[in-house]
This record gives C-alpha cells, structure tokens and sequence, in this order.
C-alpha cells in the first residue's frame, strides 16, 4: 500500500518537473516581452506594451514574415498533393518495395537539414536557378513531403476498404462513396500533417540558410540575426507572438482531432 | 477513383511517381552529388585528399569527436528524464496524459529559434534558474550556464525531450498490465520484472526515441550557435562556416558528407536493432 | 496440495463494496469455481488470492501460512491468466522457465523442468517457437503449464477458455481438468459460464454482489439452488409468483395466477413466495397422479436442439405484461415424437417434490 502511494507520488512529481521543464522558456519568454526592461530582467520591474509597438514599426519584418509564410504556405500545399498520391500508392498498390520506397519517401525526416541544404544548394547553382522564393519552395517540399506521406499513409492503412463497399450497398456512387466515406476520415489526417508540415517549414533553419540571400530572409533566420546583432525584447514580442500562434494552431487541431492523434509517432 | 483503382492494383503505383520522382530529383541525387564533390578537388580529379586533410587535422578531429559526444550526453539525458515520464505518462488518468501532451507538443510546435532564446534568458547568470537555485539554497553564487556545454545540453535536451518521451510513451501505453501481474505471480520481484518483461518490452520505443534525438543532435547548429556562440565549434558549425563564409567547396562537402555518413549509420543501426527486436516475429513468419 | 482459507476478506473502491467480508475455504486438491455474473467481484476476489491487489480487509491463509501482507512475487502461487499474458518477447520454453528463473534455480534443473512442464502438455516440439506462432489453443496450455512450472502451492484461473471457438473449448475443459488432477493441484476456476462450472468443478461458488451466495457440488447447485438468484444463473425453469394458501405435512399450498400449486416446505399462509420448476421435471401429456401439480395450456413455441426440444408456453393470465415471469418451459426428448403443433393445448405436470419454493425476499 505505501509502496503503491510512494510509487504514484513519484510518477506524479516527475510528470510535473517535465511539464514544468518544458512551459518554463515560453512562459518566460512572454512574461519578458510585456517587461518594461530592457535587458531581460525578471521578474519585469514594469509591465509595459513597449516592445510589441517597437516591433510593430520595426523595417522590413513583415516582408521577411510574408516570404516566410509564402514559403510555408505554398510547399505545405504541393506536399498534400504530392504525398497523398504517394500515400494511396503504398497503402493500395500491389507492387514491390512499397515499404522501402515508404522509408525513403520519409528519410529527409532523419537527414541533417544542414546537409540537404549544402547538396541542394550546388545543385540549384549548376542549374543557375536564383530565385529564393522557388529555391525555398523546392528546398521545404523535402521537409513537409515527409510529414504527409507518413501521416496519411498511417490513416490510409487504418482506413476500412470495406466501408467504400457499404456505402455502395447503400447506394452511392463510387465517386460519392470515395467523397462521403473516405475524406471524413482522413481529414484529420491532411489537417495534423498539414499544419505540422507548416510549422515545420516555418521554424526552418538549416535548408534556408543556403537558400537565401541579404535581401531575402525567412523569420528564423533574420530572428537569429537579429539576436546575435542587436539582442533586446522586441524579439521576445515576436516570439510570444509566434507562441501565440503556435497555441492557436494546436487549439484548432486539438477541437478537430484531439491532441492523442497529434502526438502519434 | 479509388474503386476504379483497385480493380487495377498494379495502376495505382504510378501515383507514387510524382512524390518519389521529386525526391529523387531534389533529394537523393544532390546528395549523391555531394558525395561525388567530396571525391574531387578543385582542378576536378578524382582525389581523397579532402578526407585526408579533414581528419588529418587534428582540430577536426576534436570537433568530430566533440559533436558526437554531446549528441550522445543529449540522448542520454533525453532517455534517463523521458522514460521513466513515459511511463508516467502512460498511466496517469486520461486528463494528466492531455496536459502532458500539450506540455510536450506546445513547445514542439514553436521554432527552435525561440525555444534558444528562450534558454538565453533563462540560463543568465541572473536568470530565473540561477535566482532559484540560490532561492532553493542549492548553490551560493550564480552557476555560468552560458556560452558553455552545460547550458547547451539543458536547452538541446528541453528542444529533444518530446521525440524521446513520445515514442516511449506509445511502446509502455502498450505494455499490457497483466505481464506485469504475470511476472509477478511468477516470483519476480520488482527489479526481476523490470529487467525481465518492461526493458525489453519497451525497446522497440526506446531504439525510436534515440535514434531521433542523436540524429537531431549530432546536425543542431542553431541551439549551440545561441546558447554558446560561434566559438563553439561542432561538424554542423564548421560546415556552415565552410559554405557560408569560407566557400571552401571541397572542405565543406567533405564535412557534410561525414555529418551524412553518421545520419545514415544512425538510421541503418536503428532499423537493424528495431529488425532485431523483432526478429521472433519474423521468426515465426518463416516457419508459417 | 493446499488449504486455501478465505476470512472476512473485504474490498472496497471507492463507497462501492467489491466483496464484503467473504468466507471461504478450500480443501486439498479441490477445484472450485467462482462462477457469477460479471461485476459480482470474482476477478477482482482471485486478484486478491494472488496477491495482485491489495485487500482492505480480512485474512488469506494457505496451509495455515497468513499471505495477506505478502507481495504476489513471495506467494507462489500460480495464475493462468485471462488471454494468457504470456510474454511475447520470449519463446515458448523461455515463457515457461521465466518463474524458474526468478526462483534462481539452478540452470540444468531450468532445462530439465521446462522439458517436463511442455511434456506434460504435449509441446515439447515447440519449446523454441516465438508465442505469436501458436494457436489459441497451444497457447492456452502453455499458460497452464508456465504457472504450474513452478510448482505453485494452488493455481488461480481467470477464465482461461473464454478466448476459445466452442468445441477447442469444451476439449479443454476435459484435458485441464486432467492436467490439474494429474499435478494434484488445489484450483480455483472464474467462470461467468454456468455449463464450465457444472463441468468441471468439485464444488461450485455462486457469487453476488460480492458475497458467496451459495457454495455446493454443481448437482446441488442446479437441483437445490438455495436462492432465486442461484436459480436463474444456472440452468432454465418456469417460474410462478403467489401467496400460501395453507400449510400442512411439510407441503403448501399456493395460489398462483395458473391456479393452485403445492410444494415441498413450510410457510405461514398468507406469505409472499416464487414457486419454480425445472424444465426436464414437466411431464407432457397423460401419466398424470392426482397429487401431481397440473396444467393445461396452448403451446406458443418450441425449441430444437438436437438432442432434446424446449416447448415454450405463455399462460393466458400474462395478458400480454410481464410475459417472462409467466413463461412455462417443458422438455422433451427431441427422438421422441414428432413436435407438437403451436397453439396445442397440451396436459402439463410434475411431481410436488420437484417443485422449488422460495421465499419471496423484500425488493428481489
């Protein structure tokens, strides 16, 4: 009984370290943003607006924000397309290798993204391709391809064939049957890799950095230039904003599909 | 569509051919080129002096074996603070787990970049961990927890945690109770149960878990590039020095191939323990 | 070969009393099964016996030895497990030395006691196949003979054939049964189905709601079921609800909404009871006595079942309401004749000692 209490306790007590552990630096990171200081004291002697009107007439951000979800938006999109035609072809195919042609499809997951974007930026040189936008846009599909294909895959083979079949009894059309049935279920699918792809495309670094130019940045990278150059708690605004959006992503996903499908790996 | 489809299985492989042919295009054969650019100098011949003078240099050495060893203190820490939590986590009352996710994958979902500045407020030496840990009495004057390893691993294991405690969690959810009861029933005291049914159980988890981490660790250039600044130098450091500033083609390739070689090894010796692991299975597919 | 003995053993989750200070006692040897319906705390009963979960109360005993604060792991005392829980990482013959190992026995004498328990269950071929090669059945005796492997002093078995088709069932029952007699080992058997026990079972306990409600050999159980409830969890009968007319010579005499019935037993007149017959104690159509209980009535349905047939009548007092507590089931030998017709008014009867009285209880 008291083993069983001390047990229970103790799983307790390390859930709650962990979760402490990881809320802790957004947490922080808000709280120095409504700070009137400077030089990231907490706690904030003062709570003030100044660093979110410091960012709100800060140059050139929203042109690096714009790029940033231009790229996002668009290489989320054509990943959708392109991995959810790879993920009917594995799930229902008949030919060989699907789970070897799977594990490649998903290998840029566990590829450093420095390396892809060295390779791919030779690449893009022999072809004389300069555009940054393209550039960025064929460099981020290889991230968000991956999240689809094994997202909607995963949902694909759980996906009850037989079901198309009822609704024929029932008396739909094939086209109906596939529109009615199939899509409602894996939607959640499309939704939790397709926002999780544009997270991903947004937050990245290593590919971007070989993609860009002076004049062209995305948000992490002109974020860590930024801290680097000049650090102060404008970009603790930008951040808590960035959390902010973050939160409000999950909370539509959560309502959708629930933050069980969200964490399925 | 799908009906039509299935009628003609052999059909629907081609929808494969877009995706799989874009990667192959943009992905694999860049990488390939990469490898062969590593094998030429600058005069194009064909020469393996570009690994020679890497790992000839005993500087580069040093950052081969610095990069590989904080990667592997992450995924340890990772592993020793996410499993027994995974386990928690996975029997906790069905609201704890949700809290537990949204901790998890909150700060997933918020770019590494923030997460590093985060640390950078958090580590100073009048941060809120140092004012705590003196609050708590635990030390007496600020611990320096900036621009050194010991921040670096604290932040890379906050950014890393979730890829180890998710795949764990999903693997122990799974441990059905009554082995538990079983091996019990059976004499085995607690340790015995441990080492005996929920280790091995739960591998097939814990190789997933670390496999992710250190592969996310030994490439991570923006948390050291934030946490200790560009006097820190790991293979990912030093690759984008090459590129960026340097333009040393040759040295920077030879770089991103070793930074590949390790990914690559990773990736085979994950799936061939997880083949392993399951070897009964596959077993008993045999003789059927 | 085991004493076990049970004493005011409590379990409580919550306000919800589980089981409520339970008796019982197990002799040498025997097989007993807690037989009940689910939720009646018989799982959760064999859990505490194991040492799984923790009692709130009262007293475990074997061979006089007090297990209540002992872990499972010191008990020694074997468990087949509901879907077996057999480890899926180890082989068959590793599955079974798994409680050998944990004993620390000597390797050689590992070897050699594996060999032995899968001889015994007639695996010895399979001792290096992975679990997920076996079929249920396979499976089901390897569970058997990992708990017994270890020479446990009694062996707990939470409903270990559920997970099997019918007939690989009913062959367990008969070669577990002989399994356990052949290791002399003292058994207890969870059940929700009645036909298990009656088969099996040196004695049957009928739980409810957490209290034994009638502990007897299975003919007992069936033929003198001591409670309504114990009546109707085991085998069919028809059931009349009415008042004692009067009482004389250990008979009553009892008012019912089919006309008068006597029984066997002694009640004041005026009292509430539940009259029951069992269906193989009707006799169809003529031989009538004049102190047989009689009946004539239409025939609404019948059964077939093979080797006998269920004849089904509703009495027209039912009126259409409360149909069940008014349904009549007779048997017959199904060989025996052609079926009668629906709708026959056939001559219904059965002997006054056949007939089962119970008190009706306040609220039951």
């Amino acid at each position: 009984m008291n083993s069983e209490k001390l047990w229970h306790f103790g799983s307790n007590l390390i859930l709650l370290l962990v979760a402490i552990f990881m809320l802790a630096p957004l947490v922080v990171v808000v709280m120095v943003s409504f700070s009137s200081s400077p030089v990231f004291n907490l706690p904030a002697p003062e709570w003030s607006l100044r660093w979110y009107s410091a960012l709100l007439h800060k140059d050139g951000l929203g042109a690096v924000l714009w790029l940033s979800v231009k790229v996002a938006l668009v290489s989320t999109l054509a990943a959708l397309v392109l991995g959810t035609l790879c993920a009917i072809a594995i799930a229902h195919g008949r030919f060989r290798g699907r789970d070897a042609l799977l594990a490649f499809l998903v290998s840029p997951l566990m590829m450093p993204g420095l390396v892809i974007g060295v390779a791919l930026l030779q690449v893009l040189r022999e072809v004389g391709l300069r555009d940054v936008l393209g550039a960025l846009i064929i460099g981020h599909i290889v991230i968000t391809l991956p999240y689809i294909t094994r997202t909607v895959h995963a949902s694909l083979a759980l996906f009850d064939m037989r079901l198309i079949e009822a609704a024929r009894t029932l008396g739909l059309s094939p086209a109906r049957a596939v529109l009615q049935v199939m899509v409602p279920s894996l939607a959640p699918a499309f939704l939790t890799s397709g926002l999780f792809a544009f997270l991903a495309s947004m937050d990245n670094y290593p590919i971007s950095i070989f993609l860009t130019d002076a004049r062209n940045k995305t948000l992490p990278i002109e974020i860590l230039r930024y801290l680097e150059e000049s650090p102060d708690p404008t970009i603790a605004a930008l951040s808590a904003g960035l959390i902010l959006f973050a939160i409000i992503v999950l909370f539509l996903a959560e309502r959708m599909v629930g933050m069980r499908r969200l964490a399925q790996f | 569509m799908t009906n039509r489809l299935r009628l003609k299985p052999l059909g629907i492989g081609w929808l494969a051919l877009p995706g799989a042919g874009y990667l192959v295009l943009v992905f694999a054969l860049p990488l390939l080129a990469l490898l062969a650019s590593s094998l030429f100098d600058a005069e194009g011949a064909f020469s393996l002096a570009g690994y020679g003078n890497f790992l000839g240099d005993s500087y580069n050495a040093k950052v081969v074996w610095n990069t590989l060893k904080i990667a592997t203190s992450v995924t340890l820490i990772c592993l020793l603070i996410g499993y027994p939590a995974a386990f928690a986590m996975a029997r906790a009352p069905v609201a704890v787990q949700g809290l537990m996710f949204l901790a998890l994958i909150l700060p997933l979902s918020v770019g590494v970049v923030v997460k590093s500045f985060a640390w950078t407020i958090l580590l100073r030496s009048n941060g809120p961990v140092n004012a705590l840990l003196l609050q708590l009495g635990l030390i007496d004057e600020p611990l320096k927890l900036l621009f050194n390893e010991r921040g670096l691993i604290i932040a890379a294991v906050h950014v890393f945690l979730p890829f180890m405690v998710l795949p764990i969690f999903t693997v122990a959810r799974q441990i059905d109770s009554r082995f538990m009861d079983a091996a019990a029933t059976l004499g085995g005291g607690p340790l015995y149960r441990f080492r005996h049914v929920v280790w091995p159980l739960s591998l097939p988890g814990v190789v997933t878990g670390c496999a992710f981490v250190f592969s996310m660790a030994v490439s991570m250039y923006v948390i050291p590039a934030l946490i200790v600044g560009d006097r820190y130098q790991t293979l990912p450091a030093l690759l984008a020095r090459a590129y960026l500033f340097m333009r040393d083609r040759q040295a920077g390739s030879t770089m991103a191939v070793m930074l590949l070689i390790i990914a690559v090894s990773i990736v085979l010796l994950s799936s061939w323990l997880g083949r392993r692991i399951e070897a009964r299975q596959q077993r008993a597919q045999e003789a059927a | 070969m085991s004493t076990l003995e049970l004493t005011g053993v409590s379990k409580r989750y919550g306000s919800q009393a589980v089981l409520d200070r339970l008796d019982l006692r197990v002799e040498s040897g025997e097989f007993i099964s807690l037989l009940g319906p689910s939720g009646c705390g018989k799982t959760t009963l064999l859990r505490l016996i194991a040492g799984l979960t923790p009692s709130d109360g009262g007293q475990i005993t074997v061979d006089g030895q007090d297990l209540t604060a002992l872990p499972a792991h010191r008990r020694n005392i074997g468990v087949v497990f509901q879907n077996y829980a057999l480890f899926p990482h180890l082989t068959v013959g590793e599955n079974i030395a798994f409680g050998l190992k944990a004993g620390g026995l000597p390797r050689g004498e590992i070897a050699g006691r594996v060999r032995e328990a899968l001889q015994s269950v007639k695996l010895a071929a399979l001792t290096d196949r992975p679990i997920s090669a076996l079929s249920g059945g396979q499976q089901q005796r390897v569970a058997v003979a990992r708990a017994l492997a270890t020479r446990p002093r009694l062996v707990l078995l939470d409903e270990p054939l559920s997970a099997l088709d019918r007939k690989l069932r009913e062959h367990m029952q008969i070669e577990l049964r002989r399994m356990l007699r052949d290791a002399g080992m003292t058994a207890i058997f969870v059940t929700h189905d009645q036909e298990e026990a009656l088969v099996m079972s040196d004695r049957i306990a009928l739980m409810n709601r957490g209290l034994i409600e009638q502990l007897d050999a299975p003919q007992a159980i069936y033929a003198k079921p001591r409670s309504l409830f114990a009546l109707n969890f085991v085998g069919l009968s028809s059931q009349f609800a009415g008042t004692v007319l009067a009482a004389a010579d250990g008979q009553v005499r009892v008012a019912t909404p089919v006309g008068e019935i006597c029984a066997p037993g002694s009640l004041l007149p005026g009292s509430s009871v539940t009259l029951a017959v069992r269906p193989e104690a009707m006799r169809v159509g003529g031989s009538a006595t004049a102190s047989d209980n009689q009946l004539s009535l239409p025939l609404s349905d019948t059964v077939y079942l093979g080797a006998r047939r269920l004849l089904y009548f509703h009495s027209a007092a039912a009126h259409g309401e409360d149909i069940e507590a008014l349904q009549i089931i007779a048997e017959l030998p199904a060989q025996d004749q052609a079926a009668p017709h629906i709708g026959e008014r056939l001559q219904l009867s059965w002997s006054v000692a056949d007939t089962l009285l119970f008190p009706a209880t306040p609220q039951a």
